[in-house]
């Protein structure tokens, strides 16, 4: 039994949500044997990946100690601006901007919190709010539906891989993934990222320039947050202001989830996959079930308390 | 004549140790501007119309500051607002509002305990327990109701948010009377005392043999009746109860919060600073339409106020320092 438990505690703590999903999967098969197909599968992960991709910026944002609200609006904002200006300009050129805007929107939030000293938690609701604003003043058309092909092919356009096919966007997801896990895990931006998340006071006395770092850090957020919009903006073919707003405490539950501590220091992008993945299967169980979203909604909550239960406890208590 | 000065005195040192006076001064320079642009708000109509806006908003905002005082931060109080404006609606097709008003009180005040037993007891972050409420309590909400209705009749808004009083907008008069009696039980009693305490200094409290967790549990319960107050006030000025009507209180609390000068380390925040920079954030649309500008606008204002009153202490010290250091 000991030993038992000393197994289950050398479990790699990314695992975890995995491990749930899976089990979460076997239960859709034991209410409903057909469900236990690779389509079935695929399907749940094309949707969930979308809730990760949207999350990637959030999980940069906790893991180097803050929260991220102004992901709503800034997914809203950058996805109305790219929309418009494939009209006109073009789609790389479009990219690029759209990109360059997510940084810069990103950029100032940490400016403003490391050089005035503000919350991330104010930042980020001020800045929400001020998006919001441009959203209604720059954008006419509240609804913009002409997606370019060169978005399709990374999207919805499918992808048939030995015998299956899936939605480019999943693959997408999976690639974007591996690439911040890399940089996270084994470039030195990353590590200095997670010890100024542990402590801004152990990262400043370890010669970690903590300002710097951190605004590139929430730079990086925005950027990401850029990415995810030009992504949900191909694969859901529109844009809306109010597009981004399932995504502002939806990011968070991924990332909490996938077991981060919302204290910052802890936490990984193939862990809020998993988590975004978990979510994902208790949507489709619950629509298999036919319960309705409400109970969807109270499943979210359980899960999230009980992830928070289990890793969150107030090391300060 | 001394007396007046002295309490005047001691009232503006209370306002500047609790963080208050960049938000009473940017409410009193925005207001009187409102004045000048539009005069007319001083008449009964547009000022009742005022006070019914921003009184719920004020709720939402003492609410979470209460919170925010103990140390922590709630995002859940927007739910809480739609699942006691809801229940009230529905309770009121039925039931007499004295049987409505308490059983709603009671439902926020259940909402509360739910957050800071959770908190307090299984030590859990603030901001994690209350985004699981956030879902657990809006699935609840919608399934009461989900589409605007209930049974609020016009007398009940008559006495809410209609002229019950004369001068006086009977919203405003009910948020008064309740921000005295609050501002009674944080100053004057030993609980209130606690609730600072709690948040600038808990293990000084623990150590002085006071339970800071029930002291947090309590200060959670204090803000889940005080968003229940606000829910009736908005069922009974918008006659409705709305599944979604809470949802704009999410950031706006905390935004109001940010505004009023309240640390979110905790330990520190004013009620008179929380109301006036609620009625500051909420009355810039109003102010922006009578002023002939793009109602748009009102979202861009709101973040450069919040923004640079917060600021200023920040850019104030920086300042200082590096004046003392240059000498």
């Amino acid at each position: 039994m000991n030993q038992l438990l000393t197994n289950i505690k050398t479990i790699p703590k990314a695992a975890w949500p995995f491990i749930a999903f899976i089990l979460l999967f076997f239960l859709g098969g034991l209410l409903r044997p057909e469900l236990i197909t690779i389509e079935s599968l695929l399907g749940t992960a094309a949707f969930a990946i979308i809730l990760a991709v949207a999350s990637y910026g959030q999980t940069v944002a906790i893991i180097q100690g803050g929260i991220d609200l102004s992901v709503a609006n800034t997914i809203a904002f950058t996805a109305l601006a790219f929309l418009t200006m494939t009209r006109t300009v073009g789609f790389f050129p479009a990219l690029i901007v759209t990109l360059l805007l997510g940084s810069l929107i990103g950029f100032i939030n940490g400016f403003i919190i490391t050089k005035l000293s503000l919350t991330p938690i104010v930042t980020t609701i001020a800045m929400n709010g001020f998006l919001f604003g441009l959203i209604l003043l720059l954008f006419k058309s509240s609804e913009l539906a002409t997606v370019p092909v060169e978005l399709e092919v990374i999207t919805t356009a499918r992808i048939s891989l030995l015998g299956v096919s899936f939605p480019a966007a999943l693959l997408v997801g999976l690639i974007i993934m591996a690439l911040l896990q890399a940089m996270i895990s084994y470039s030195g931006f990353g590590r200095q990222l997670i010890v100024t998340g542990t402590s801004a006071e152990v990262a400043r006395y370890s010669g970690i320039a903590v300002d710097r770092t951190k605004t590139l850090g929430w730079a990086l957020t925005g950027f990401l947050n850029a990415v995810a919009a030009v992504i949900i903006v191909g694969f859901y073919s529109q844009a809306s202001p109010t597009m981004g707003a399932a995504y502002l405490l939806g990011s968070v539950a991924a990332v909490v989830v996938g077991g981060a501590s919302i204290f910052g220091g802890s936490g990984s992008f193939v862990a809020t996959v998993g988590g975004a993945l978990v979510l994902g299967q208790v949507a489709t169980l619950v629509s298999v079930a036919n319960l309705g979203s409400n109970i969807q909604q109270l499943i979210y909550g359980l899960i999230v308390l009980g992830v928070v239960a289990a890793y969150g406890r107030n090391k300060k208590g | 004549m001394e007396t007046i000065k002295t309490g005047l005195f001691s009232a503006v040192t209370r306002l500047r140790a609790e963080g208050a006076t960049a938000p009473v001064l940017a409410f009193l320079v925005f207001f009187s501007l409102y004045v000048v642009v539009n005069p007319e708000i001083l008449t009964r109509f547009q000022l009742q119309n005022a006070a019914n806006l921003v009184v719920p908003l004020a709720f939402a905002a003492i609410a979470q500051m209460i919170v925010v005082i103990v140390g922590g931060i709630d995002i859940s109080i927007g739910a809480i607002m739609s699942l006691c404006n809801v229940s009230f609606a529905l309770m009121m097709i039925n039931l007499s509002p004295a049987i409505a008003i308490p059983a709603t009180l009671l439902i926020g005040v259940a909402a509360g305990l739910f957050n800071g037993l959770l908190v307090a007891y299984l030590r859990l972050p603030a901001i994690a327990v209350t985004l699981a409420s956030f879902f657990i309590i809006g699935a609840l909400t919608r399934e009461l109701m989900d589409r605007p209705g209930g049974g609020i009749s016009f007398e009940f808004f008559l006495a809410t948010s209609g002229e019950l009083l004369p001068f006086v907008p009977v919203s405003f008069f009910w948020l008064s009377l309740f921000a005295v009696a609050l501002w009674f039980v944080l100053q004057k009693t030993r609980f209130g005392r606690h609730v600072y305490a709690v948040g600038s200094n808990p293990e000084g409290l623990e150590a002085a043999g006071v339970h800071s967790r029930a002291t947090i549990v309590m200060a959670f319960m204090l803000s889940g009746l005080t968003v229940s107050i606000g829910a009736i006030m908005l069922a009974g000025s918008t006659l409705t109860g709305d599944p979604r009507s809470g949802d704009a209180y999410l950031l706006n609390s905390i935004a109001a919060v940010a505004l009023a000068g309240v640390s979110f380390a905790g330990g520190r925040g004013s009620i008179l600073g929380a109301i006036l920079a609620a009625f500051t954030l909420g009355l810039i649309g109003n102010f922006l339409y009578f002023a002939g500008i793009n109602a748009s606008w009102q979202y861009i204002i709101a973040a450069l106020i919040l923004l640079s009153v917060v600021a200023i202490p920040a850019i104030v010290e920086r300042v200082r320092k590096a004046y003392r250091e240059s000498k």
